[in-house]
């Protein structure tokens, strides 16, 4: 394979290309679903090909197949060259690319325990377990389990010299308890919804994760939903913890700082962002406690890589610091808009996309307090917990984000449960609100294995460190 | 394109090698040519090549399942054998019955050759064109311009050979200003009936009739929901309601709720797949042949749609609305249409008297409370007041919490033009939607532009 992608870059430079790249990526995805105690699927999918982009006059193409013969391969350089010159036909300002280093490289996830070595039957007998535990109680009308693993073989070769081998694992799963009582129906997921959560990292990841462990609780507040009371309409105090906290952050905060949207490249689909560029080094995003930071090189989170796909090396980059927007996720293409150089944000969803500005790990720095004593320091609120709805305006502004259950908080305790949990908000009006975070103790990497973005719909794999935060002053419930 | 004889031939010879029992292989294939354009030029233009092969082999009731995109004849024996290896570790599935035996279609024609010869330079001609229109106004162009062909085949053991080449072009448009944007959208097997200049003339219609506009505060309007905002509620009951899995699951709205009355009687809604006037695609990825199903006739609940595992847990017939196999979800309705009304839809708006105009929703989520099929989303591209039966001037962006069975239980009017709108199953079905006017439609917030 190396060799066919070095004659392809030889033909493209032939061509006189002014930039051009390939890659080729081969997915193994293996994911186990079960269901109400049968095992409803177990697949196995293979893919690979290669993607070929370019720059001719200025403008960009992209081309790829699945087809990896010499011919095919030299026939799809061709076609993204022919593909990049109708682009040019409305170019306005000629692409000019990020300074980067060409490195010649390998990386690899590190894990213990390879997950496609270990046998499929003790994986099934993990799932059938969690869902006789599930189902153990009544009410429980549906139980739903699930496991994935990754394996993604990744070279990335380029016009400027650059030669980067990667090979990725990935590894994840959750499950969903249904408990139904006439027309109410009500749903409790663990570790978190989404299929679970993720990281790179082996079936250790799996095995630390406690499925078996917290499956009667997960199924007794599913069942304990079905009776708690509707979560009032009110404007007060909240803690929301950290699998939530998650989302917020991916929706609130991730995409915003994308700085494609920014430059509004995908206002048609996914939209634009509030973050403009005149605010960079001096809106107040949040409250001096807040800081968020882009790290793909973060051990075991699910945006984490050696490079990006086009060649730039993983770092860490401050987005909010100190409650100030101070950075965006950046492409070689968009960071000379800024003055900086890329921080390496490009990721296609396999070799048959291009490459966008997508999430890696984008982490809320953990704040000094313990859980328990944010809960006994807190008078009157209410605790969210475990993403169940989520919508935002397309510049990422009014959100309003729904849980799976939410408990009363009186007097520095937790007291009564409330189904239907919705809390609503102005982006910078709810992170400035933050008053307090958790430390370390209470720290996670939740991997978020659906994020969609671009057309065609690209799914990245991104994650995002979390841990319990409080707000004040929060509109929670619908008006009516 | 491979073609219908190398497809069926190959899938065939691989078939009559399988070691299990019922072997299945489904085919998708083709080729997407798509250019995307945002601040007035083309940022991303691509074409993708790729084909997929997915094998069910079953043996005693257990089922595995593999895929690969290789189309080299030993690699898909090897997808084969893998998949009958998994079935080998799978517990026995009580709700497989076998696989669909071989039966009649209805021919449909959903491949034009214009339409998938349609090159890099066409589209980026037509983007052009549409950019230089709008400097003259001072308006930016966003937006993305598709022609893809495709290829699907199912093939099964008990000697079942499907075989449907499609081809599908999509538009969509956003003009905008500094303090507004407008919004038109196009889909058709057949590019030449993409209507560019009137999609043009609209977009920048509503882009420059919606710029500076003012706050409104939110709480109950009537409002005039146009086809894309109708189409993309419709697109999450599909999810939450129409398949067979939430409504065996009871968090279907139509769970329990057979002949009983959901909606407003003047509300119709049903799929079909093998009607042309949509985006047809005959078969499911079973090769069973698509029925008409209605969810919701005249406002009373109908059934939903059914695959055949499905099918056999509720103890009825497949309906034709298999996903490709491994796919989680269940049976889906991809193919919708909600009845016409009688009433244009300027006489709907003329007989609102204080109300507000929706051109579509963004980042709609259904999953409040299924049961209820109460949703949220935002209005974005073109939100409007209507006062005393006339578009006013723009408003800004509002956010929705409702429930759509009660919403869709206040209806006021529905036109009797319909569109066409893309769904998540673009290539091989769409929502067919009218302009609908719901009266003391829920606005729950507000955003700031």
């Amino acid at each position: 394979m190396r060799d066919k992608l070095k004659s392809v870059i030889h033909h493209l430079k032939s061509k006189k290309v002014a930039y051009g790249d390939i890659r080729y990526v081969s997915t193994t995805h293996q994911s186990i679903n079960v269901k109400d105690r049968v095992v409803e699927s177990v697949s196995q999918d293979e893919d690979s090909g290669v993607g070929i982009r370019v720059i001719v006059d200025g403008g960009w193409g992209f081309a790829a197949t699945s087809e990896l013969s010499d011919g095919e391969l030299i026939k799809t350089a061709n076609l993204a060259i022919k593909i990049a010159k109708t682009s040019a036909m409305t170019v306005k300002n000629k692409v000019r690319l990020a300074r980067v280093k060409p490195y010649i490289d390998k990386y690899s996830t590190k894990y213990k325990e390879d997950p496609f070595a270990v046998p499929l039957d003790e994986k099934i007998d993990l799932l059938l377990k969690v869902t006789e535990i599930l189902h153990a109680k009544r009410m429980i009308k549906t139980a739903e389990a699930s496991l994935d693993f990754y394996r993604i073989k990744k070279f990335f070769c380029s016009t400027e010299g650059a030669f980067i081998e990667q090979d990725i694992i990935e590894s994840g799963g959750g499950y969903m308890a249904t408990a139904v009582s006439g027309t109410e129906s009500q749903r409790r997921t663990y570790p978190s919804s989404h299929r679970g959560d993720f990281a790179c990292a082996g079936y250790e990841f799996i095995r630390q994760m406690g499925l078996i462990e917290n499956a009667e609780r997960v199924a007794d507040e599913a069942v304990a939903l079905l009776k708690a009371p509707v979560c009032p309409a009110t404007e007060t105090t909240i803690i929301i913890t950290g699998s939530q906290m998650a989302l917020q952050i991916h929706e609130s905060c991730g995409h915003p700082s994308e700085l494609d949207r920014v430059l509004g490249t995908e206002i048609s689909l996914a939209g634009g962002s509030f973050m403009t560029l005149d605010k960079l080094g001096r809106f107040k995003y949040g409250s001096p406690i807040v800081n968020i930071v882009a790290d793909s090189t973060i051990k075991g989170g699910l945006g984490t890589f050696g490079y990006d796909d086009e060649g730039v090396k993983a770092c860490r980059t401050n987005i909010i610091k100190e409650g100030v927007l101070v950075g965006y996720l950046t492409s070689r293409e968009t960071a000379p808009l800024i003055n900086a150089v890329s921080n390496g944000c490009m990721r296609a969803d396999g070799w048959s996309k291009i490459p966008l500005i997508r999430m890696t790990n984008i982490n809320l720095e953990p704040g000094e307090w313990e859980y328990d004593d944010l809960i006994a320091d807190t008078k009157d609120g209410i605790l969210f917990d475990t993403n169940k709805t989520w919508s935002i305006d397309d510049r990422r502004l009014n959100f309003q984000f729904g849980t799976e259950v939410a408990w009363q908080i009186k007097n520095g305790k937790k007291v009564q449960m409330y189904k239907n949990p919705i809390y609503t908000g102005i982006t910078p009006q709810f992170w400035n609100s933050c008053d307090a975070i958790c430390n370390m103790n209470h720290w996670h990497i939740w991997g978020i294995p659906s994020c969609g973005k671009g057309e065609p719909m690209q799914t990245a794999h991104v994650a995002h460190g979390a841990s319990p935060c409080r707000f004040r002053n929060i509109s929670v419930g619908v008006r009516k | 394109m491979i073609g219908e004889n190398r497809i069926l031939t190959t899938l065939r010879a691989v078939i009559k090698k399988s070691p299990a029992e019922h072997t299945e292989a489904v085919f998708i294939g083709g080729t997407l040519g798509l250019t995307r354009y945002a601040n007035s030029y083309i940022h991303q233009n691509l074409t993708e090549n790729n084909t997929k092969v997915i094998f069910r082999t079953v043996t005693n009731s257990r089922i595995g399942v593999t895929s690969t995109n290789s189309f080299n004849k030993d690699d898909l024996y090897r997808g084969l054998v893998n998949s009958f290896k998994i079935a080998q570790h799978q517990q026995p599935n009580p709700d497989f019955k076998g696989l669909p035996m071989s039966c009649k279609h209805k021919k449909t024609k959903t491949f034009f050759e214009p339409t998938a010869i349609y090159s890099p330079r066409q589209r980026a001609e037509v983007i052009r064109k549409i950019c230089r229109q709008a400097e003259k106004y001072g308006i930016t162009m966003a937006g993305a311009f598709s022609t893809s062909s495709s290829e699907i085949a199912v093939v099964n053991s008990n000697g079942l050979a499907l075989y449907q080449p499609l081809t599908t072009a999509y538009i969509n448009l956003i003009a905008m200003t500094d303090t507004s944007s407008g919004y038109a959208e196009a889909l058709s097997r057949r590019v030449v009936k993409i209507p560019f200049a009137s999609l043009t003339e609209t977009a920048f219609k509503k882009c420059l009739d919606g710029r500076n506009p003012v706050d409104i505060e939110p709480g109950r309007y009537d409002v005039i929901l146009e086809p894309v905002a109708v189409s993309s509620i419709i697109d999450w009951l599909s999810s939450i309601a129409f398949g067979a899995k939430p409504y065996l699951e009871k968090t279907s709205f139509l769970s329990n709720k057979l002949g009983k009355k959901v909606m407003g009687s003047e509300m119709t809604i049903y799929d079909d797949g093998s009607d042309s006037s949509g985006l047809a695609f005959p078969f499911d990825f079973e090769g069973v042949p698509k029925k008409r199903v209605y969810f919701v006739k005249k406002g009373i609940a109908g059934r939903p749609v059914y695959d055949t595992i499905y099918a056999a847990k509720a103890k009825t017939r497949s309906t034709g609305h298999c996903m490709p196999p491994g796919f989680s979800g269940g049976p889906m309705a991809s193919n919708i249409f909600i009845a016409p009304g009688k009433k244009s839809k300027s006489s709907l708006i003329a007989s609102v008297k204080n109300g507000i105009l929706v051109t579509r929703f963004f980042y709609i989520n259904g999953l409040l409370n299924t049961t209820k099929a109460m949703m949220t989303g935002m209005t974005r591209d073109g939100t409007f007041r209507i006062k005393n039966g006339k578009i006013i001037g723009p408003v800004k962006n509002l956010r929705f919490t409702e429930s759509v069975t009660k919403a869709f239980s206040r209806i006021g009017g529905i036109s009797k033009e319909t569109q066409l709108v893309k769904n998540w199953w673009k290539d091989i079905g769409c929502c067919s939607a009218p302009t609908i006017l719901i009266k003391r439609f829920n606005f729950s917030g507000k955003t700031e532009f």
